[in-house]
């Protein structure tokens, strides 16, 4: 783990990506004591100020700190995304191994199935989950969750029919394990690289996903200082005030930028034919 | 006179991260014109590398310790890129171990053999065409012309093998390097090829270094042999006397490690009652599809009976089948016809229980793909244990029977060797205290001297407890040496069973015959 850390920082890419993702780590966790000012301070004088030393990142149309909404926004973004991109993940991973180890017609069934929720592009998908569960931020986490599954299971039943084939998840066969022990201990664990570097590339579209869900109204709901929905909220006064809408873009695509870094660093540094 | 190619006092060095790892260390080698050296020794001795460094092919990580190679008159390590291409191929070829991935799959025969042809030769593509006809047919490659617009997937294994000896004799080199050619191949196929380059040697007189780990087929192919261990050259010979006379102790393990029908390891008889009876087995690996048949069984109808503490060899080349054999015992395909074992009748994988599964236990080729590289030795010796009810203590004494210390039960995969690994494949298998333990090709990756080890273990596991084996191997000399009774296979049949001391009778059947021919006997 520690070797491995060390290979990605030593690619530039990696290490801006750890960077920027321990940057957004501190934001997540100390945001609202980094704050100047409570995110929901509103100052009729400072409508609409542009960035200065009162307000950094300037401030909107209520007179909000738009920095301060950022770094307490933090908090209901990236972990969301996050944890939206972990459950798929991990879901289309088991289903997509699963389906490798069955083989025959059981993996015909699911990965057909699998193929026809991919017909439907994932921000329909999340729509159609959501305005049938209701609104709200957990419920988008749900959606996209559901949303990512069929895209993993198809990148892990690849690697995982090759795993099918090797000689140890014969010998587990032939001395009678159970299939729970043979997928998830036999299998998985050897498919792991590709399913690690799939998650972080996604982790960034789940971001731009909730954005795009908060940005309809869909997700989390006013006056909460999600990214997606500050920017939703600033449209309207974007000849008037840019600002307001630049800074939680800009956010939301250091964010998106970071999390590609570190899946790509990944990439490189789990692949061991890399050495050189 | 000039010899054709000449190493001396050369060095290489692997840098890694652990510091330079020394490869080769004073490598001095000479072959006159029209010589044949045979380069012997264990794999992870540097033989590959050498010819690697001849090629001037190392990976980024070798660093050269002085020393020279000299083609003819040329040094090779002073050409550039540019006069390196005019070197290889034209004047040193350079045959490959595995005929599979040495064509380019997304080409056809003949563009792959004409382009080596007017690349080294000049040729204009209409004489490049009638000579890759001419050297295919000279390789015994029944109608050549066909074969040139054929795509490598479509031919043998051995044709495949063919071209690549056409192509590398094609552009008349001075040497040619030979790396394993024939270990790929199965024992008649390459015992085909050995004849043929027999042949081509005499015709062009071409000299060649030839690497091979089988000291057996060496005697038959090489004018001098030179043994090469841990980097070392320790003796050098001419063929003939090495394997007769050996005189470094080194050499004389090696040779004694050479199996030889002779001398047999097992003296006891089998006890007569039957342990497992296979009839009828016919092996299935795809359904029927919705507009295609079921493909033909890969066996027709095999029967096979195991005796209680018996050793039975199932021998035949690749394909034949013997595989597919031991994947119906264990339930890993899809078989008819039933097997008798312990009193039941079983005639699927579904009827195989616990208690059968218990009892058969199975090891299998390749020790690198067998232990899973997730899993610590640990955890994959105490895994059957808690399986079939032993006690997850047990691994220590697991380990000591297979002559492995304990300490390996936290060491990963990865950081065993090849004989290793096997050794915990084998005692994966003796967990369970099978009654009956399929080896299949178990030897067939490692050296002579590990596969002497392996053998050893397995037969001092078997006065141990008892079990029987069934062997499957393509070595007809290893297991003549400890089998009771061997059957050999054919495209799928059962061809002949017989006890061993039968085999050199006259009523054997004309295919064992020829397996027979095809494995070199050492000399000596």
């Amino acid at each position: 783990m520690i070797e491995l850390l060390g290979r990605l920082v030593r690619k530039p890419q990696g290490a801006i990506g750890v960077v920027l993702l321990v940057l957004l780590a501190f934001a997540c966790l100390l945001g609202p004591w980094l704050a100047p000012y409570a995110p929901e301070k509103m100052d009729f004088l400072g409508r609409f100020r542009a960035p200065g030393w009162q307000n950094w990142f300037g401030a909107d149309q209520f007179g909000r700190d738009v920095l301060s909404r950022l770094l307490v926004g933090a908090r209901s973004t990236v972990p969301m995304a996050l944890a939206a991109t972990l459950i798929g993940s991990a879901s289309g991973a088991v289903i997509g191994t699963t389906s490798a180890y069955l083989g025959g017609r059981a993996d015909e069934f699911i990965m057909r199935t699998n193929d026809a929720i991919m017909a439907i592009p994932g921000l329909l998908m999340a729509l159609l989950l959501v305005s049938t569960l209701g609104n709200g931020a957990g419920n988008a986490v749900i959606a996209i969750a559901v949303a990512f599954a069929p895209g993993m299971a198809r990148v892990t039943r690849a690697v995982a029919l090759a795993v099918r084939n090797q000689d140890y998840v014969k010998a587990a066969i032939a001395r009678g394990e159970g299939p729970g022990w043979v997928i998830l201990r036999e299998m998985l664990p050897n498919a792991m690289a590709p399913i690690v570097i799939e998650t972080t590339i996604r982790v960034s579209f789940a971001i731009m996903l909730f954005a795009t869900l908060s940005f309809l109204g869909l997700g989390a709901q006013p006056p909460a200082s999600e990214w997606g929905l500050m920017v939703a909220d600033a449209r309207q006064y974007m000849h008037q005030a840019p600002w307001v809408l630049i800074a939680p873009s800009a956010a939301i695509a250091l964010a998106a930028i970071a999390f590609n870094l570190v899946g790509d660093g990944l990439r490189d540094a789990l692949n061991p034919r890399d050495e050189r | 006179m000039r010899p054709a190619l000449a190493i001396s006092n050369y060095g290489l060095d692997y840098i890694t991260s652990a510091g330079p790892v020394p490869v080769l260390r004073d490598i001095s080698l000479e072959i006159a014109p029209g010589e044949v050296l045979g380069l012997v020794g264990e794999s992870g001795s540097g033989k590959s590398s050498l010819a690697w460094a001849l090629m001037r092919h190392l990976p980024a990580n070798a660093c050269e310790k002085g020393g020279s190679l000299a083609l003819g008159d040329i040094d090779l390590q002073r050409l550039t890129a540019k006069q390196l291409t005019q070197v290889r191929g034209r004047r040193l070829g350079m045959v490959f171990q595995d005929p599979s991935t040495a064509l380019n799959p997304t080409l056809t025969i003949g563009r792959q053999v004409t382009e080596a042809l007017a690349r080294h030769r000049g040729l204009r593509p209409r004489e490049a065409d009638a000579l890759a006809i001419e050297l295919l047919g000279h390789v015994e490659l029944r109608n050549p012309a066909a074969l040139m617009r054929r795509y490598p997937h479509e031919i043998s294994g051995g044709e495949k093998q063919r071209v690549i000896i056409a192509t590398a004799f094609g552009c008349k080199p001075e040497v040619i390097l030979f790396d394993e050619p024939t270990t790929a191949l199965d024992v008649i196929t390459g015992a085909r090829i050995l004849d043929l380059f027999t042949r081509l040697r005499t015709e062009t007189k071409v000299a060649a270094l030839y690497i091979s780990h089988d000291l057996a087929m060496m005697t038959r192919t090489a004018d001098r042999v030179a043994v090469i261990k841990h980097g070392l050259v320790v003796e050098q010979a001419p063929a003939s006397e090495i394997f007769r006379r050996p005189r470094q102790a080194d050499t004389r393990a090696l040779v004694a490690a050479v199996p030889r029908p002779e001398r047999r390891l097992v003296h006891d008889r089998p006890e007569e009652s039957v342990l497992l009876a296979a009839n009828q087995i016919e092996v299935h690996y795809a359904r029927r599809g919705l507009l295609r048949p079921a493909p033909p069984p890969a066996t027709n109808a095999v029967d096979l009976t195991v005796r209680a503490g018996e050793i039975l060899g199932l021998v035949g080349e690749s394909g034949s089948g013997k595989s597919s054999i031991a994947r119906a015992l264990t339930g890993l395909a899809r078989f008819s016809g039933d097997i008798a074992f312990a009193g039941r009748t079983l005639r699927s994988g579904d009827d195989m229980d616990r208690a059968y599964r218990r009892d058969v236990q199975i090891v299998f080729q390749h020790p690198d793909s067998s232990l899973n590289p997730r899993h610590r030795i640990g955890e994959i010796l105490s895994r059957p244990l808690k399986l079939y009810g032993g006690n997850p203590v047990d691994v220590a004494r697991l380990l000591e029977q297979v002559r492995l210390p304990a300490s390996y039960a936290s060491r990963w995969p990865h950081q065993l060797s090849g004989g290793e690994k096997q050794r915990v494949a084998i005692a994966r298998a003796f967990a369970a205290r099978p009654k009956l333990v399929i080896c299949d090709e178990i030897t067939a990756p490692l050296d002579v001297s590990v596969q002497a080890q392996i053998i050893e273990l397995l037969l001092a596991l078997r006065a141990e407890t008892g079990a029987a084996y069934l062997f499957i191997t393509h070595d007809l000399n290893l297991i003549r040496q400890i089998a009771h009774r061997i059957a050999v296979m054919r495209r799928g049949e059962l061809v002949d069973c017989l006890p061993v001391e039968a085999f050199d009778a006259d009523h054997v059947h004309p295919y064992t015959r020829e397996l027979m021919a095809a494995s070199p006997t050492p000399v000596g």
